[in-house]
């Protein structure tokens, strides 16, 4: 019967775990650990080891017992208090982190990574002055290291400096060519800012560098198309599906700029993936806009029956609630409670902000909507149904409506009201209504869907709705000129008798 | 009394010593009780024609007592003289009836003689004799195992616990005889406690694996596993079995995990390298594979598997030099063998050396005139090689495809209507970024999801792959059939109701086109991926090709209908990477430069050849090869030296290794003009030198692989490209290489008249591949 046995040495052992951890491969790494530990009990080199997988699963208590025991061993182990600091980090005690690596820092002052390290957490804890200054030493010591770079440009946008950012993005670019990151990070940072043609410069660079990215492509059609070169848009765009043909934020960017037959609604993926990257400048992007939902809404509130009587209407459902804007504008309205909900967790934690909400929800429209047979919160009135649903410029992201409607209508008491707003499908230069659905809906190059009047009121209608106001009105302004839109109230067909 | 002072030692286990003490006092010849010990101390150390001698003295000198009788006779056993031994110990057995020993003996002597039937007739006795003596019991149990007789097996082996409830083999034989009374939990709570008595055993650990998985248990078998490697971390036994458990399942990227950290740990041991290699194999992560099995090759060199699967991985890892070496040293110490030689085969043929090849896989059918496999290493071998014609190729192809295995798995019931929406199967191993494709990708995400679905059955799917994606997404559904052997593969395809399936593999490496003998679809259909020539095969109904692939004049040698699109056979999807079109080269050199990109396999010495003929008639000029086959230095040497014989100096002849994609694409930058080889012309290789600028001069022949160039040529308006013959081509080279001016200006627009051209019209392409999909359909539908 033949036997198997061990054969290798603890040092070789170790050797390979190292490796195994250094390539993600926990798996085969973990095993040769613990053989290891066994032939060389109490090894600080197997503790870091340990620690360094533990963070690579995600799970920094596994090694918390035996990182503390090495560094009492070894207390001048400037390697030991770095891995501590990360593990403490990844568990959430931000204080113990920064401590182990300005300690770090300390015992060796050469190390550009512990700097870092103790940059990144400096920004964290919101210490942002020191957080630059930590960061622009390690990454002026190692100007190729891309992580260094990033996190010295989010210190320096943090600090109100973007200029500074993009400075540091470039000289990382220049000095690591080859890595696609800061390229990307440069980009995005050029988008933000509304600088388009630099942002597609960058973006071509990065292609005749020969980087093929499904993002740098993605960003290079959403700043041609905000240039209003829509054709190259549509071929950057094309690129990026090619690159990244299941990453839904692509695919919707493509079938915004027309090149695949469009999604009846955005993804959801799609919708946390642009909010969320977007919720800090959100609102003032939004009123730099001139954006006039909240104020419409607040108009059309103060002619509710009840609210007018100054009765107090709720449970209220603010659907994709956003930074909370329709809530900040109804604030002195007898309605409430309020319920937000949204995909995007920055944009709620905006709103969070506010506290002007009684429960916020991260969840998809349709999804809460469904909830139905499960009713949340439970109800003073009649069980399910609120007497109020609010939906500013969240059907923008439905193409179809009939689902939505019918959704909404389930969860309204009768009597309820729906208020809603939709960007207005309008013929293009020709004459022609864009898109392939007879003229009812369309999706535009924002990513967007827009909806003609005659099929927000037919569709309504339909769901079951009497529609007690439909108008025109300007949803916000767009370079200096007037985005169409519809504001709806509907209402549900009170019981009779 | 030295005798027994050396069989003192002899039990506690020192028979050299025993030796030494019986050898010292060697003035006691007479003493049959000296030899009788020196035969049994000689037995010990294994060398029974030296005991034999030492025993049979004894017995002459008077020395009959059974113990020394029953030596002699295990003596003669192992000395070669059967008969004798048996003789013996039967004599023993009847001097002593009480004794169970002696027919133990003869028992053991059967079964390692390869006599089962004696054998059980002996260990029967034996329990006769002794009811409780556990080696016959466990024997006995073996034997009965062997002939699938569980029940009587598993009341042996309880019996044999019940006495010796420590004894591992007894608890691993109970656990085989369980599993073959259909008593799977019992039998893996048997293997347990074999592995909790003696956990290094490795084969008690993969007796245990298949016990829980025919239980069903498999998940608490691995959660069971991975708790043995804690509590005992340096055994690599829990590692070998989990990681092979988890392959079973599927698991692979785990599986991998665990055999590496069992290799690890026992790096001296086959059993983990071998099981880590090919798990690495089947998982094409070949570099890995290859360094594994190089190691288990080291450490087990008389394993011939091991050796030829190192040589189909290097192959695999375009190393073909490397590759022919390990094969050819293998039929060296192993002798021939048809699946060796058609591995060689296939390695030479990459390697340029095409008559050698075709010869290689001729002495392998020679070997195995009915096998499948000798035809197709010749059908892949033989598009290479010089003057072949259409019709050797057809026959060879026919050939082959005789040979292919076929079950009625009985008519297709799939819906008649000839307009309703159709499911497409995608049939290959290379739904990836290869030339498959490139080629393929486009015309699939472009046909119209109203009329068509798509299903891939993918061999060796590359996950992260963007190609793989791009197919991934473009399908309703993803199908992985690597462990579906070709029956099942059908019987899958036929159950997902595909209406019309394309073969993307042919006879290549992880390709199934074998399958299709057994039809996965009423409409089965011949397109890009090894698709070298018409397919041969009777069940292969129709051929997507052009007017230029195939013209009328060569229908005849083909097999199948032919579906011929308008414009080209393929739609190509230049990469988004590719770098600009730069300036005509020989503007800054004043030197024409030519290159040719495509793999040795297709340069021929006829192409050599002619290539030499077209330096010698345009002065100064260079050529320039890039192929991965160059990394070999006495593959380029090779070459070199043909370039020398045919008197073109050595600095006009640049050979370069390959490169990443990006780069070998930018690397037109300095060409002006590719020279094609022939008879297999390039491919993909020459749409992509369209895109980056660089028109191609090609000799069109009769086989379809011949064709390709003339095809992407023509579908860009390039048809005076395309030479009648060798003596056509070298002219039209000259002629060509003459006109800079002409040369230059077709460069600066080549780019965007290939872009504007049907070749990389996606939508129009999916447009009339789908109108030849359904009048193939709706001619089954006639039918």
């Amino acid at each position: 019967m033949q036997k198997l046995y061990a054969a290798a040495d603890a040092e070789a052992l170790t050797d390979r775990a190292a490796q195994l951890v250094t390539a993600g491969r926990l798996g085969a790494a973990r095993p040769l650990l613990a053989a290891a530990k066994r032939l060389a009990p109490g090894s600080i080199r197997l503790a870091d080891i340990s620690a360094r997988l533990a963070l690579r699963a995600n799970m920094p208590d596994a090694a918390t017992a035996e990182i503390d025991e090495a560094v009492e061993t070894a207390p001048e182990n400037a390697g030991l208090r770095k891995r501590r600091a990360e593990l403490r980090w990844q568990a959430g005690d931000l204080e113990g982190a920064a401590r182990d690596a300005a300690e770090a820092v300390v015992l060796d002052r050469t190390d550009p990574a512990a700097k870092a390290l103790l940059g990144v957490l400096m920004l964290e804890l919101g210490r942002t002055t020191d957080a630059v200054a930590c960061l622009a030493e390690a990454f002026g010591s190692v100007p190729g290291n891309s992580g260094f770079a990033a996190a010295l440009a989010t210190a320096q946008e943090t600090a109100g400096d973007p200029d500074a950012a993009l400075a540091t993005l470039l000289r990382c670019v220049e000095a690591a060519p080859g890595r696609i990151d800061p390229r990307n990070a440069a980009i995005l940072l050029c988008v933000r800012r509304r600088d388009y043609r630099q942002a597609a410069r960058l973006a071509e660079d990065t292609r005749r560098a020969g980087i093929a990215d499904a993002c740098s492509f993605g960003l290079l059609g959403h700043a041609l198309s905000s240039l209003g070169q829509h054709i190259e848009a549509a071929d950057a765009y094309a690129e990026a599906l090619k690159l990244g043909p299941q990453d839904p934020y692509v695919r919707h960017l493509v079938a915004a700029a027309g090149i695949r037959p469009g999604a009846p609604r955005a993804p959801a993926e799609y919708l946390r993936a642009v909010f969320d990257g977007y919720a800090t400048r959100f609102e003032q992007h939004l009123i730099s806009l001139g954006y006039r939902m909240p104020g419409l809404f607040r108009a059309v509130l103060r002619q509710h029956p009840l609210i007018a009587a100054g009765e107090r209407v709720g449970p209220v459902l603010d659907l994709g609630c956003g930074t909370g804007l329709v809530a900040l504008a109804i604030a002195d309205l007898p309605v409430g409670p309020l319920i937000g909900v949204d995909l995007a967790p920055r944009m709620l934690a905006e709103a969070k902000a506010k506290g002007l909400y009684d429960e916020l929800r991260e969840a998809d429209v349709m999804d809460v909507l469904r909830e139905r047979e499960k009713p949340l919160p439970p109800l003073a009135g009649e069980a399910g149904a609120y007497p109020l649903i609010l939906a500013a410029d969240v059907f923008c992201y439905f193409g179809a409506l009939a689902d939505v409607f019918a959704a909404v209508h389930a969860n309204l008491a009768p009597g309820g009201w729906l208020v809603c707003s939709v960007e207005e499908l309008l013929p293009d230069r020709d004459g022609v209504i864009p898109g392939d659905n007879d003229g009812q809906w369309a999706l535009q190059r924002q990513g967007r869907y827009a909806h003609s009047l005659a099929y927000l009121r037919d569709t309504a209608t339909a769901a079951g709705f009497q529609v007690l106001r439909l108008d025109r009105e300007t949803v916000r302004y767009e370079a200096d000129s007037p985005v169409a839109g519809l504001l709806a109230v509907l209402q549900r067909v009170p019981h009779v008798g | 009394m030295s005798a027994e002072a050396a069989l003192e030692r002899l039990r506690a286990g020192d028979a050299p010593g025993a030796l030494s003490l019986l050898d010292a006092s060697s003035c006691d010849d007479g003493n049959p009780a000296r030899h009788a010990a020196r035969g049994m101390t000689l037995l010990d150390m294994n060398q029974p024609e030296a005991a034999r001698t030492a025993l049979r003295a004894a017995v002459s000198l008077g020395d009959t007592s059974p113990p020394t009788l029953l030596n002699l006779a295990i003596a003669e056993g192992r000395a070669g003289d059967l008969p004798r031994a048996h003789q013996l110990m039967e004599a023993v057995a009847e001097v002593m009836p009480d004794w169970d020993e002696p027919l133990l003996r003869l028992a053991e002597s059967h079964r390692a003689a390869g006599d089962p039937v004696a054998a059980e007739h002996a260990y029967r006795r034996v329990l006769e004799l002794n009811a409780r003596r556990e080696e016959a019991l466990i024997a006995l149990a073996g034997l009965l195992i062997a002939r699938a007789e569980g029940s009587e097996a598993r009341l042996l082996l309880l019996r044999c616990i019940g006495i010796a409830p420590g004894r591992a083999e007894a608890w691993a034989a109970l656990g085989l005889a369980l599993l073959l009374t259909a008593e799977p939990a019992l039998a893996h709570t048997a293997l347990t406690e074999a592995q909790r008595l003696e956990p290094e055993v490795a084969e008690y650990a993969l007796h245990g694996i298949e016990a829980a998985r025919v239980a069903g248990t498999a998940d608490a078998e691995l959660a069971r596993l991975a708790l043995a490697s804690d509590v005992a971390p340096l055994n690599p036994v829990p590692l070998l079995a989990r990681g092979i458990l988890l392959e079973r399942l599927g698991r692979r990227d785990e599986a991998i995990d665990a055999l590496e950290a069992a290799a690890i740990l026992a790096p001296d041991e086959v059993l983990p390298a071998k099981m880590l290699a090919s798990v690495l194999a089947r998982s094409h992560r070949l570099r890995d594979a290859e360094a594994a099995l190089r190691r288990a090759s080291e450490l087990d060199p008389d394993d011939p598997w091991l050796r030829n699967n190192h040589g189909t991985v290097l192959m695999r890892m375009h190393q073909h030099a490397k590759a022919r070496g390990v094969l050819l040293e293998l039929i060296e110490t192993h002798g021939e063998d048809p699946l060796v030689l058609c591995n060689l085969a296939n390695a030479t043929a990459c390697l340029g050396l095409q008559e050698e090849a075709v010869g290689v896989a001729r002495r392998a059918i020679e070997l195995a005139p009915d096998a499948g496999l000798p035809r197709r290493a010749l059908c892949n071998t033989l598009p290479y090689q010089d003057g072949i014609t259409g019709a050797t190729m057809l026959a060879a192809l026919r050939d082959c495809a005789a040979r292919l295995p076929r079950t009625g798995l009985g008519r297709f019931g799939n819906d008649r209507d000839p307009e309703r929406k159709l499911t497409i199967g995608l049939l290959s191993g290379t739904l990836k970024t290869h030339p498959v494709g490139w080629l393929t990708v486009a015309g699939i995400e472009t046909l119209d999801p109203a009329r068509f679905g798509v299903i891939c059955l993918a061999q060796n799917a590359a996950l992260t792959d963007p190609i793989a994606r791009r197919f991934r997404t473009a399908a309703q559904e993803w199908i992985d059939v690597d462990a579906m052997d070709d029956v099942t593969l059908a019987t899958r395809a036929r159950e997902l109701g595909i209406d019309v399936l394309i073969d993307l593999g042919g006879y290549g490496d992880a390709a199934r086109m074998a399958a299709c003998a057994h039809r996965l679809a009423p409409v089965q259909v011949k397109w890009v991926g090894m698709q070298n020539h018409s397919s041969g095969l009777p069940e292969i109904d129709w051929f997507i090709t052009d007017r230029w692939e195939t013209p009328p004049e060569l229908e005849h040698v083909y097999s199948e209908r032919l579906l011929r699109l308008p414009d080209g056979y393929v739609c190509y999807s230049p990469p988004g990477y590719a770098p600009d079109v730069g300036p005509l080269p020989a503007l800054a050199n004043t030197c024409v430069t030519f290159g040719c990109f495509n793999n040795l396999a297709k340069v021929t010495p006829r192409v050599i050849a002619t290539w030499a003929e077209v330096l010698r008639r345009v002065p100064g000029s260079k050529l320039v090869l890039k192929t991965h086959q160059f990394h070999d230095r006495p593959t380029a040497d090779r070459v070199r030296t043909a370039f020398a014989d045919a008197e073109i100096a050595a600095d006009r002849v640049e050979l370069r290794g390959s490169s990443p994609h990006r780069a070998f694409m930018g690397e037109y930058g300095q060409i002006d003009i590719v020279l094609d080889p022939f008879p297999y012309s390039g491919g993909l290789t020459t749409c992509e030198a369209l895109w980056m600028g660089v028109p191609t001069v090609t000799l069109p022949g009769e086989l379809f692989a011949s064709r390709h160039s003339m095809s992407h040529l023509s579908n860009v308006g390039l048809d005076d490209w395309v030479a009648r013959d060798a003596a056509d081509y070298v002219a039209l080279a000259v002629a060509k290489a003459a006109d800079l001016a002409g040369l230059a200006a077709l460069r600066a627009g080549l780019r965007p008249r290939v872009k504007a051209s049907p070749l990389c019209n996606a939508p129009r392409f999916g447009r009339n591949l789908g109108a030849a999909l359904r009048h193939a359909w709706r001619e089954w539908c006639a039918a």
